[in-house]
């Protein structure tokens, strides 16, 4: 079980995160929803051990993860926002290095990584360079690179930018199978219908704060509407049919 | 069987997640860095090495000249003392050691430490922040051994037998070798740690925004101190022989001449002045290679380990500032709304981008060594201020900074920013348009001419008259403009948006080309300009000059076929070798 207690981080006095608090139990898939700004990122470093909260702390199976980063970071797969990845090394040069500094043994690695980007659409192009990669091929080998390991905990930042229709729906379909076989995971992302789809809870993060947190079918009961029209009606008090008009007439103004 | 056992013995070891870091900070170094997510200019690590050795090869083969016994007895010089004569040259192979070995630390400035990339790849992975820290540091140490050893590998066995070719003993050469080898490797390690430890100090001292903000004017500061150093190379060694008992100021701020008073010394060949620099050197590595490690430590705890935080604090933008010449120039010379906006974007290439400063400010430096070379060699012939104005060294200083910083320019324009961000002007850009020659040209231009126009015509106005200042000003004008034309012939790309074109074979004559046209327009020029310039009317004479120098970039503009002038966007390097195909032809 992962726990959230009050985390708080301020960044230079300003609060970045503000005593968010939630648990996540294995076989649950929290979907964690909020506009640019919100916390979300902070909050996921936080969880990754990334930062340090100024108040607070993250517990992992009743322990604090910052006792021993090494032990939870090896039971942890994380997807970060963005692919910063070494464009020199090839996709499987990538894997292999991901792998040895994970400890995996060489022959299980090699045949994971074989089969893996088979699965991935990715195995005829394991020998070029990453710099070569388009957005969504970097992003499946962030995937992969997270998935190697058989991890317990899951966090997914915004996993789907990139990607095509087909390793889309392969993926959102695997996080449901991930939640199935027991596995925590944390789904970060802009994309209200992938979250109301895939996870079975959720969190909504507004200036650092968690303003709602309930599973997907509770949130949109309680206002009766559909997730995106809660989301909008909790978060951002923004009439966008109004807004969408004003940029048309900025366009036409001569 | 070594090499097998090498290979075998490193496979077990790279399976071992610290020495896989290590050769991944190795492979970075020579490799990565920077923030781009594409692949940048990769030479491979082979050839890197090679480059770098070669300088000191090819020196010490153009050596055997000076050394050979055949041509010392043709030139009347017998009883020669090799060890008086090589002083010289190994002073030159300090420097040229310590320069190349520093130059690579400034190259991979942004690759020898852990960045964010790095960060973000194997902070979240099971591994300590200490452990990342130890494999770098060790990637570093490599590093610094393999460049010189490799900087200085050839050096250490021509120069040596260049030199003993006339001695019959092995031991002379042996000897002359080692002590050699320990100077040479000595002041690449000692450089190197220098600008490591400038950085690390940097890192140590300032913060994130601030390092970013200044590392590129300090790796200048480095880059002018270097060109320095070797443009100053050869006069060193005169005024050390020349300063009698007690050591120069000057001589203190050249760690190159600690060196060579260390390699004098151990060779038993030391004068009071070179022993007293000579036990400068051990001291000076011990103390940069200690300041160097404690100022990394304390820059990976503040910068590194911190990236998170960093990159999570919100940036505050200062507002920018509005230029005033900017409405007389787009009035006056920007008249298109292209031109406008590209002049805007290569100017903010060339003064914010790191790769470009870089480039920029080593022209600059050489330019600035180049011309107060000519300026003191002005006055070391003079009487008055008025008699060094007129002499060619002096009226050469404008010619040297405009050559330099003309053809430096057209050197930078082929440096590409973040290529994939062009897409945007080959959506705009009409690429039958042929705007981006008179674009490229009006940036030389006015980088070029306000800067000497408002020194040197006020200065030979105070000095010489109005005569004078405006022949001398017409003449560097007119040659700034014809330069520029034939620097600019056939170009036909907005400058910083294509590939680094691959080193070629004609890029050897373009290369030569350069040299010969240095030598004619800023060594010729000025020497006949100041016999001219007592009598105007020879002025005359160079007008036929001006006009093949003009005619030709023009009839070759217009006898380009009209394929040849459209606007190209190379995005990717031309292939190092093509395959025929010639079986294909028969299908």
């Amino acid at each position: 079980m992962l726990e959230a207690l009050h985390l708080s981080k301020r960044h230079a006095s300003l609060p970045a995160a503000q005593d968010v608090c939630f648990t996540l139990r294995p076989g649950q898939v929290l979907g964690c929803l909020g506009p640019n700004g919100s916390g979300k990122s902070t909050t996921v470093k936080m969880l990754t051990g990334l930062l340090e909260p100024t108040r607070g702390e993250v517990l992992f199976n009743g322990q604090n993860i910052r006792d021993n980063l090494a032990a939870y970071r090896k039971r942890l797969g994380y997807v970060p926002e963005e692919a910063h990845l070494y464009p020199y090394l090839t996709g499987w040069e990538y894997l292999e290095l991901i792998g040895t500094l994970r400890g995996i043994p060489r022959a299980e690695l090699e045949k994971k990584i074989d089969s893996l980007l088979s699965l991935f659409s990715l195995h005829p192009h394991r020998h070029a360079s990453i710099g070569t990669y388009s957005k969504g091929m970097r992003q499946r080998i962030l995937l992969i690179a997270a998935l190697m390991d058989n991890p317990d905990i899951f966090i997914f930042d915004e996993p789907l930018s990139g990607l095509d229709v087909t390793s889309a729906l392969i993926f959102k379909n695997l996080v449901q199978a991930l939640g199935q076989q027991g596995k925590l995971v944390f789904y970060c992302s802009h994309v209200l219908e992938v979250v109301e789809k895939v996870c079975s809870d959720v969190l909504i993060l507004r200036k650092g704060v968690v303003i709602a947190q309930d599973s997907v079918a509770n949130i949109g009961q309680i206002l009766g509407q559909s997730l995106e029209n809660t989301f909008l009606h909790l978060v951002d008090d923004v009439d966008t049919l109004s807004v969408a008009r004003e940029i048309v007439s900025v366009m036409q103004a001569a | 069987m070594i090499s097998v056992a090498i290979r075998r013995a490193w496979a077990d070891h790279r399976q071992r997640p610290f020495w896989r870091m290590v050769q991944l900070f190795v492979d970075r170094i020579f490799r990565g860095g920077g923030d781009s997510d594409t692949e940048g200019l990769d030479l491979g690590v082979g050839l890197v090495l090679t480059l770098l050795a070669m300088p000191g090869g090819f020196v010490s083969i153009l050596l055997f000249d000076k050394y050979g016994t055949f041509l010392q007895w043709l030139r009347g010089a017998t009883n020669v003392d090799p060890l008086a004569m090589a002083l010289p040259d190994e002073y030159f192979f300090l420097v040229l050691s310590m320069t190349v070995t520093a130059a690579v630390a400034v190259w991979r400035w942004d690759a020898i430490f852990p960045d964010r990339r790095d960060y973000m790849n194997l902070v979240p992975l099971p591994i300590s922040t200490r452990t990342i820290f130890f494999a770098n540091l060790v990637a570093v140490l490599f590093l610094v051994g393999l460049i010189a050893i490799d900087v200085n590998a050839a050096s250490c066995i021509l120069f040596p037998v260049v030199v003993g070719a006339t001695q019959s003993k092995f031991l002379f050469f042996a000897k002359f070798a080692l002590v050699h080898a320990v100077g040479v490797v000595l002041a690449s390690v000692f450089a190197f740690f220098a600008v490591f430890s400038i950085m690390g100090l940097l890192m140590a001292a300032l913060p994130s925004r601030a390092f970013k903000r200044f590392s590129a004017y300090i790796r200048g500061v480095v880059v002018v101190y270097l060109v320095t150093l070797l443009c100053t190379s050869f006069a060193v060694p005169d005024a050390i022989r020349r300063a009698k008992g007690t050591i120069p100021a000057w001589a203190y701020f050249m760690p190159s001449c600690w060196f060579l008073g260390l390699c004098q010394s151990l060779r038993g060949r030391a004068g009071p002045v070179l022993m007293g620099l000579s036990r400068l050197a051990l001291p000076a590595v011990a103390a940069v290679v200690g300041i160097a490690l404690c100022a990394y430590a304390v820059g990976y705890q503040r910068h590194f380990v911190r990236i998170a935080e960093i990159a999570d604090t919100t940036a505050t933008a200062r507002n920018p500032r509005t230029w005033r010449l900017r409405i007389p120039l787009d009035r006056w010379v920007l008249r298109t709304p292209l031109q406008r906006g590209c002049f805007r974007f290569v100017c903010r290439t060339l003064l914010r981008s790191e790769g470009h400063r870089l480039v920029l400010t080593a022209i600059g430096g050489l330019s600035l060594v180049l011309a107060s070379q000519a300026l003191m060699d002005a006055f070391e012939n003079a009487k008055s201020w008025r008699q060094a104005a007129l002499s060619p060294d002096a009226l050469s200083i404008p010619f040297i900074l405009s050559f330099l910083v003309t053809v430096g320019l057209r050197l930078v324009f082929e440096i590409p920013v973040e290529l994939r961000s062009n897409w945007i002007f080959q959506l705009m850009l009409d690429r039958d348009g042929e705007e981006c020659e008179p674009l490229a040209r009006k940036v030389i231009l006015i980088f070029v001419l306000p800067w000497l126009l408002a020194i040197a015509f006020p200065v030979y106005v105070y000095l010489e008259g109005w005569r004078v200042a405006a022949l001398h000003t017409l003449l560097v004008t007119t040659w700034t403009v014809l330069l520029t034309n034939i620097v600019l012939i056939r170009f036909r790309k907005l400058p910083c948006t294509c590939t680094l074109p691959l080193f070629k074979q004609h890029s050897f004559v373009t290369l030569l080309s350069v040299c010969f046209g240095f030598l004619l327009y800023a060594v010729s020029t000025p020497e006949f300009e100041s016999s001219a310039l007592a009598r105007p009317a020879r002025m005359l004479s160079l007008i036929p000059i001006a006009a093949v120098a003009w005619y030709i970039p023009h009839r070759l503009a217009k006898s380009t076929i009209d394929i040849e002038r459209k606007l190209i966007f190379e995005e990717s390097p031309a292939p190092t070798f093509e395959l025929l195909r010639l079986g294909d032809y028969g299908r």
